[in-house]
């Protein structure tokens, strides 16, 4: 009977050697690594989660990024009593935050099926599973986006973690203890794979939507260049013309209206000609708690009435606060059609953190289309809405700081840039002259203009305004707000992991 | 006429109440409380006959004597009782691990559906508690209080000689519910490793046989009728607001609306339950021949729920046939239990909604385009989303039914083998297939539905779980060492195969799930040597090679042997004619188990899984299915138990007074959890594998005393306690003192829990803030001692403390027969545990019911006006309460009247009766230690009948 306790799967399973002779399956398992940066599992909206230790919609990629690179600055707020979740606000979180555990849990998951990817992948393995020429090279290409999106994590691990334990596709899969790599030394790491996997990959705006292309590599190396002092301690704003120079002349081209990158036909309705590198959702087949239904939902309460953005409920939480609303002339009566702040039945002043009406709500991100009709969930549940991770408007703001930083350029060509972006948001009297062009000037546009994108702590960290310097509402746990200490421009490295593997220190002050 | 006096051989000790009767006649009389009689109308060439329960009776030819002076001896049969053990079995007297038989007449009483509640609270070591109040419902058993964290606890259940999925089988209720408890014989519990180790790799947290009731050989045709008709109720509900309360708590606080909350008073608990009626029938024959003997058994059972529209039904056929051929050389045993097992599951959501719903709200409003129900709707008469829903639509407006149809079935052969003498080779083939079907529907007029067409859900699978094993074994008496020999040798292979599938609707379309298939599979080695050398030394050793499928051909095969040994210190020539001692035997025993419960089949291969509805990504116009490699550990293996026994067994007085005190010390080696692996390392944030280690330590006392035991009269006393400690001694990779992983997720904001698995401290430990009380002993809200002086609050003041097992617990029977009058009744008792009211904490506070997404409010715990919390205090230690108790389990009373032809039984019942305990929720008894949404537990009155002809 010995060989009765042989045993493989029976059902929908497979194991490598009977699943890779088919060469349909590697273009599913580089989908599997773009979901994971939407989805929480293989079954959507939850069911059959990637991640185990916090539940699956907070366990998300983007939802988790969110919420670090949002909820600690002066953009967002949110009222819930889940965990932690208030000390994220309060810049008071420690080493036993689980959010901040399952982000680096999502980005380390994210990099080690991308290895994963790249192992399966090698000239080896793809000669033992006999792979054909043509499926090789459409392989290639899969290879380099799968080293795209690997330096996507590694870039979010630099920014968020700093010295993160360092995986490739040479390490085994096991129960080992990896080696913490130093932020510089990841510095060059991600700038080295982007650089060697540049002309690999597609060239800009002729791969399919969703998949990355080379204007997304480039994108990414403008943002790593754009933060290098923060990140090695040496400037590298030159760089940062360059790269962003490459994205600005590969043609891509600002939507005419600033909502339509945010509404749910963002990949048909010309934003996604502004977009260089979307995270996709569908309604009905990219179903995920997190993510855009997150970023969509939980704005939503109060008086805000739910089928106006395409959804059947709000979930009640996120609002802004009073500082940030003050960024845009004339608040929430502002001229900037940017500003879309929902007051009515909303305090501006946060009195009570837990409270929905305190602070402006934020009417951003819908899931309905350009024509106002909601997207394809009949019940209203997930949106269709794409998030805009890169896009055109970030990297002309990236040119004109790295000008004012002295990375060379032309500074009326930044000048011009930013009116591109002044001439959207304003009917008339936006635009600005050169000596409005000052890197105050510079935070502020981008709060104004990337608020609620995800960038916001990165931006703040680079300026200084982060901890040390910057209040706003409920910073420091104080309703007036306080500065913090400086350590905080980077997140501990969680105490689980810690606890587990020995070979890792903890990040300065925690 | 004759007197005399009758005493005990033993002990010299006269006998009261024993029968001195002549033989063929009703003229007889009983001993007075000296062992005295007197005896008139003998005639010569009479037979005398006397006798007493628990002893051998003597016959003594009348030949003129006066005086008749006899010396009973207390019944070989009762002390050379036979007990199971794997694969064998062996005299009580001669068991040298911590084995315990309960017995049919040992059993709980009362309207039982569920085979373990028969044995509740009667064993020491042995722990029942049942999940909760839900007809047909399972409970959770712990032997020793299991070993491992995150593989499987539940002890291996063997039923007549079939191994059970440890896993149970898909969509029952309870697994146990396939074998009807009127139809077993006896449970034998083993213990300790020497028992269980011939068991193999699963038999860490014990084994449990289950032996059901065959046919006699020669026995006349009987019939037999049983009935047992229940009714049910809920005996407290959470203690929450009513309308004005509500009201009030609602208009004092700022920002709150007014004109939200509705004009009724609406007790939601009340409408959710109902009192549960219930019919056990068993109808059985059995009858037997010179070779031939069979018993059939009937049943059926139905029990609605004390939930509204709960209901669980079990038709069942129970077939033993036993035939002796070839001059009962070859023995032929067919076991064969048939059921069907039907259900109404409610929604159980609607306790929790119960609790939760405003009850300034009507149940009713003829308005609604709910079914009539009212809901929380917006001004387009759609449903608020994120509204609590309504509790008596949730049930009513659910049909969720399914349906699993089982036959366990084994046939065994034992096959004395002619020409040697004592060798017998005994076979057995064993098969248990259930097949699973069910659905749910949600019509769209409930405001849960929110999409066009119903919520529908079909499903359906089975489980099957083969056995082929055999062994010999030979039974030698060596005179010239005057020692017993008992050799076992065999071989099993077991296994286990389930497949599901279903369908349901989203988004408007049905949607088909892939078909689940998952195979596992253990092929074992056994042997076992026992001896008895003078009747007085036992040595036993057993040895098992388990091969699981589960596992590398590197780790695939495992050994578990046990060696035990024991002293009859009874049968040593300074005891022998001891009046005191009828027994004394002292127990060791040492073995090695294992654990291969571990969740996945396949957790050693690298596998990929493709991604299901609504998990895709958009390349370009199309929708591709993923696939994601999933996590492993290459090296995963065995977890290994080693448990080291020390026993003493003990009977006074010709065993009127009986016990057994056990202790034991048992490590876990490369112990099965689901830990987080280093980031990066594998394929997901947690993997189970091998990381960490347990001890766990327990004392085991069971008492049994014959206080009376005269011819009409008979009290009999069980007692055992139980003390357990459990703890981690080692969970990581590395070797942090502070690394622990969070456990118990609780209700009240996501991702919260209350638990953790830390080194040096047991796995149901709480993990909290001590909270700082005022003068008056108020909780003050969010004063929490700052434990590291930091001056801020922050994770690092949360504190373990306190834990959710107890730290012992215990069981008391009483049965009393006077005459054809019987009376019994079971305590049981559970101390040094701790609850967690999570039913408190997650809605004991104000912003729980009136800071809500949506427009409504819902309803507090009536706590939150102790306390006055504005905020949620989840960490709180506050809400750790001790969860002590006694209870009353079961009480019952029964008439027997005998009569001619008919035998007629009447009995009542009642359990569930009494529960003393200071905590203040529902019920201080659920696994686990965090009181939510409990499904209470009815008390129950049991009007039972049984008729014999």
């Amino acid at each position: 009977c010995e060989s009765e306790l042989e045993l493989s799967p029976e059902d929908n399973r497979q194991t490598p050697g009977e699943i890779f002779q088919d060469a349909e399956a590697y273009k599913q398992f580089l989908a599997k690594l773009y979901a994971g940066l939407a989805v929480s599992g293989q079954q959507g909206p939850a069911g059959n989660p990637d991640l185990i230790g916090l539940d699956e919609g907070f366990s998300q990629y983007l939802r988790l990024y969110w919420m670090l690179q949002e909820l600690p600055t002066e953009e967002a707020v949110i009222g819930w009593n889940d965990g932690t979740i208030l000390t994220l606000h309060a810049q008071t979180w420690t080493s036993g935050n689980e959010f901040i555990r399952t982000m680096y849990s999502r980005i380390l998951y994210q990099v080690a099926q991308t290895n994963a990817f790249i192992r399966e992948t090698s000239d080896a393995n793809l000669n033992a599973y006999g792979v054909d020429q043509a499926t090789r090279e459409e392989i290639v290409k899969f290879r380099a986006e799968a080293r795209f999106l690997r330096a996507l994590s590694y870039y979010h691990a630099l920014d968020l973690f700093g010295n993160p334990p360092f995986i490739s596709e040479n390490d085994p899969v096991g129960a080992f203890l990896p080696e913490q790599i130093q932020r510089a030394d990841l510095f060059t790491f991600i700038e080295s794979e982007l650089l060697a996997i540049e002309n690999e990959m597609v060239p800009a705006r002729q791969n399919e939507y969703g998949r990355a292309d080379r204007a997304a590599v480039w994108t990414l190396l403008a943002k790593l260049y754009l933060n290098a002092e923060e990140y090695t301690g040496t400037k590298r704003y030159a760089d940062v013309i360059t790269y962003s120079e490459k994205v600005i002349n590969a043609g891509y081209t600002l939507v005419d209206d600033y909502q339509k990158l945010f509404l749910a036909d963002n990949n048909t309705n010309g934003a996604q000609n502004e977009i260089i590198f979307p995270i996709a959702f569908d309604g009905l087949e990219t179903r995920s708690f997190g993510g855009m239904t997150f970023i969509i939902r939980a704005p939503i309460g109060g008086d805000m009435v739910p089928a106006e953005f395409g959804v059947n409920s709000g979930w009640g939480g996120l609002r802004t606060t009073p500082q940030f609303v003050s960024l845009f002339p004339g608040g929430a009566e502002s001229q900037d059609e940017r500003e879309m702040f929902f007051t009515e039945g909303q305090r501006l002043e946060i009195r009570d953190i837990t409270r929905f009406k305190d602070g402006y709500a934020v009417a951003k991100f819908r899931n309905v289309d350009s024509e106002g009709n909601p997207g394809s969930d009949p019940t209203g549940e997930h949106p269709d809405t794409d998030f805009p991770m890169f896009r055109l408007a970030d990297v002309y703001l990236m040119y004109a700081e790295a000008v004012l930083r002295g990375g060379g350029g032309s500074q009326s060509q930044a000048v011009s840039y930013i009116n591109e972006l002044r001439d959207r948001a304003y009917e008339s009297g936006g635009t600005i002259s050169a000596n409005d062009l000052t890197l105050d000037f510079i935070l502020a546009e981008r709060g104004r203009e990337l608020y609620w994108e995800a960038h916001r702590r990165t931006d703040l960290v680079r300026f200084g305004q982060f901890t040390s310097q910057g209040v706003w509402a409920w910073k420091g746990n104080v309703p007036q707000g306080m500065t913090t200490a400086a350590f905080r421009d980077l997140y501990p490295i969680p105490a689980s992991d810690l606890g587990v593997n020995t070979n890792l220190t903890q990040n300065p002050g925690y | 006429t004759i007197s005399g006096i009758i005493t005990e051989r033993d002990t010299g000790m006269p006998i009261p109440g024993a029968n001195v009767v002549i033989k063929g006649t009703t003229n007889g009389t009983t001993t007075n409380f000296d062992g005295e009689y007197t005896l008139d109308g003998v005639n010569l060439d009479d037979v005398i006959v006397v006798s007493y329960l628990g002893f051998a009776s003597q016959e003594i030819p009348f030949t003129g004597q006066q005086t008749i002076n006899v010396q009973l001896q207390p019944d070989t049969a009762v002390l050379e009782e036979v007990v199971l053990i794997g694969y064998g079995s062996t005299r009580r007297q001669d068991a040298t691990g911590a084995v315990e038989q309960i017995s049919t007449e040992d059993f709980n009483r009362g309207a039982i559906v569920s085979p373990e509640q028969l044995i509740a609270g009667k064993s020491a070591g042995v722990r029942i508690t049942s999940g909760n109040g839900a007809p047909g419902g399972g409970a959770q058993i712990r032997i020793r209080g299991g070993s491992s964290l995150s593989a499987n606890n539940d002890p291996l259940i063997v039923v007549d000689g079939l191994p059970l999925d440890q896993r149970g089988v898909q969509g029952v209720r309870n697994q146990l519910n396939a074998i009807n408890p009127n139809e077993i014989e006896d449970f034998v519990v083993l213990k300790d490793a020497s028992a269980t180790a011939i068991y193999g790799s699963r038999a860490s947290n014990g084994v449990i046989l289950i032996t059901t009731k065959k046919g006699k050989r020669g026995a006349d045709l009987t019939f037999e009728y049983d009935l047992k008709a229940s009714v049910g109720t809920v005996t407290d509900y959470v203690d929450v607001l009513d309308a004005a309360q509500f009201r009030n708590i609602i208009e004092t606080t700022e920002g709150t609306d007014l004109g939200l909350l509705g004009e009724s008073d609406t007790d939601w608990q009340d409408e959710i339950y109902q009192t549960a009626v219930g019919a056990i029938h068993n109808f059985t024959v059995a009858q037997g021949f010179e070779n031939f003997y069979y018993r059939i058994n009937y049943n059926n059972t139905s029990q609605t729920g004390v939930l509204k529209t709960d209901l669980y039904e079990r038709n069942a056929l129970n077939i033993a046939l036993n035939t002796d051929l070839l001059d009962n050389d070859l023995k032929l045993t067919l076991t064969t239990k048939a059921s069907i097992d039907a259900n109404h599951f409610a929604e159980q959501g609607a306790i929790g909604a119960a609790v939760g719903f405003d009850p300034t709200q009507s149940v009713y409003d003829a308005t609604s385009p709910f079914g009539g129900f009212f809901e929380f709707r917006n001004a387009n008469d759609e449903a608020l989303q994120q509204a609590t829903r309504n509790p008596l639509a949730l049930l009513l407006q659910r049909d969720a039914e399914g349906e699993t149809k089982r036959v366990i079935s084994n046939f065994n052969v034992d096959y004395r083998i002619p020409l040697i003498e004592d060798l017998r080779f005994n076979l057995n083939a064993g098969v248990d297939y259930a097949e699973n079907d069910g659905f749910s529907f949600v019509p769209t007029t409930a405001a849960t539905v929110i999409q066009d067409i119903p919520n529908q859900e079909i499903y359906g699978g089975f489980n099957r779980n083969t056995l082929l094993d055999f062994y010999f074994n030979y039974k030698p008496y060596l005179e010239a060492i005057s020692t017993n020999v008992d050799l076992t040798a065999g071989h099993s292979f077991q296994e286990f195969y389930s497949t599901s599938k279903s369908r349901f609707t989203e988004n408007n379309v049905w949607v088909e799930r892939d078909r689940s298939i998952n195979r596992n599979a253990l092929e074992s080695y056994f042997a076992r040597a026992s001896f008895d050398i003078l009747d007085r030394y036992l040595i036993s050793a057993s040895y098992r090679m388990d091969g699981s499928s589960r596992f590398s051909e590197k780790n695939r095969w495992s050994s578990f042997p046990a060696l035990s040994v024991g002293w009859k210190i009874n049968n040593e020539a300074f005891l022998k004619d001891s009046n005191t001692f009828s027994e004394l035997k002292l127990r060791a025993g040492y073995g090695v188990t294992g654990n291969q419960e571990i969740g996945p089949n396949y957790g050693y291969i690298n596998v990929y899984t493709p991604s299901a509805a609504g998990a895709s990504y958009q390349f370009g116009d199309r929708f591709y299915r993923t696939l994601r490699p999933e996590e492993f550990d290459a090296d995963l293996r065995w977890e290994e138990l080693q448990t080291y026994n020390v026993g003493l067994d003990f009977g006074f007085f010709s065993n009127r007074f009986t016990g057994s005190v056990d202790a034991y010390h048992r490590t876990t080696d490369g112990l099965l959890a689901q830990v987080p692996v280093p980031a990066g390392s594998n394929l997901s944030d947690q993997l189970v594998t091998n990381v960490g280690e347990t001890v766990s330590k327990g004392l085991e006392i069971g008492l049994n005393a014959g206080v009376v035991r005269t011819d009409k009269l008979d009290w009999n006393v069980n007692y055992n306690i139980t003390f357990e400690d459990l703890e981690i001694t080692r969970l990581d990779l590395g070797n942090n003192p502070g690394f622990f992983i969070p456990q118990g997720g609780i209700s009240g904001g996501v991702g919260n829990t209350i638990q953790l698995w830390k080194k040096g401290i047991d796995p149901t430990t709480f993990f909290v803030y001590r909270q700082v009380y005022d003068q008056d002993g108020q909780p003050i809200e969010g004063a929490y001692v700052d434990v590291n002086g930091d001056n801020v609050i922050t994770e690092a003041d949360r504190q373990p403390y306190k834990k959710g097992r107890p730290d012992f617990f215990m069981g008391l029977t009483n049965n009393f027969t006077y005459k054809d009058f019987d009376f019994s009744f079971t305590f049981r008792g559970s101390f040094g545990g701790y609850m967690y009211n999570n039913t408190q904490s997650s809605t004991g506070f104000r912003t729980a019911g009136t800071v809500t997404p949506e427009a409504y409010y819902s309803n507090f715990n009536a706590n939150v006006l102790e306390t006055n919390f504005r905020n949620s205090q989840f960490f709180s230690d506050y809400y750790v309460r001790s969860a002590d108790f006694v209870k009353l389990d079961n009480v019952s009373v029964g008439y027997l009247i005998p009569g001619e032809k008919v035998d007629f039984r009447a009995s009542l019942t009642a359990t569930n009766i009494l529960t003393i305990t200071d905590y203040e929720g529902l019920d201080p008894e659920i696994a686990g230690g965090i009181d939510n949404n409990f499904y209470p537990r009815p008390r129950t009155f049991v009007l039972g009948l049984n008729l014999q002809f």
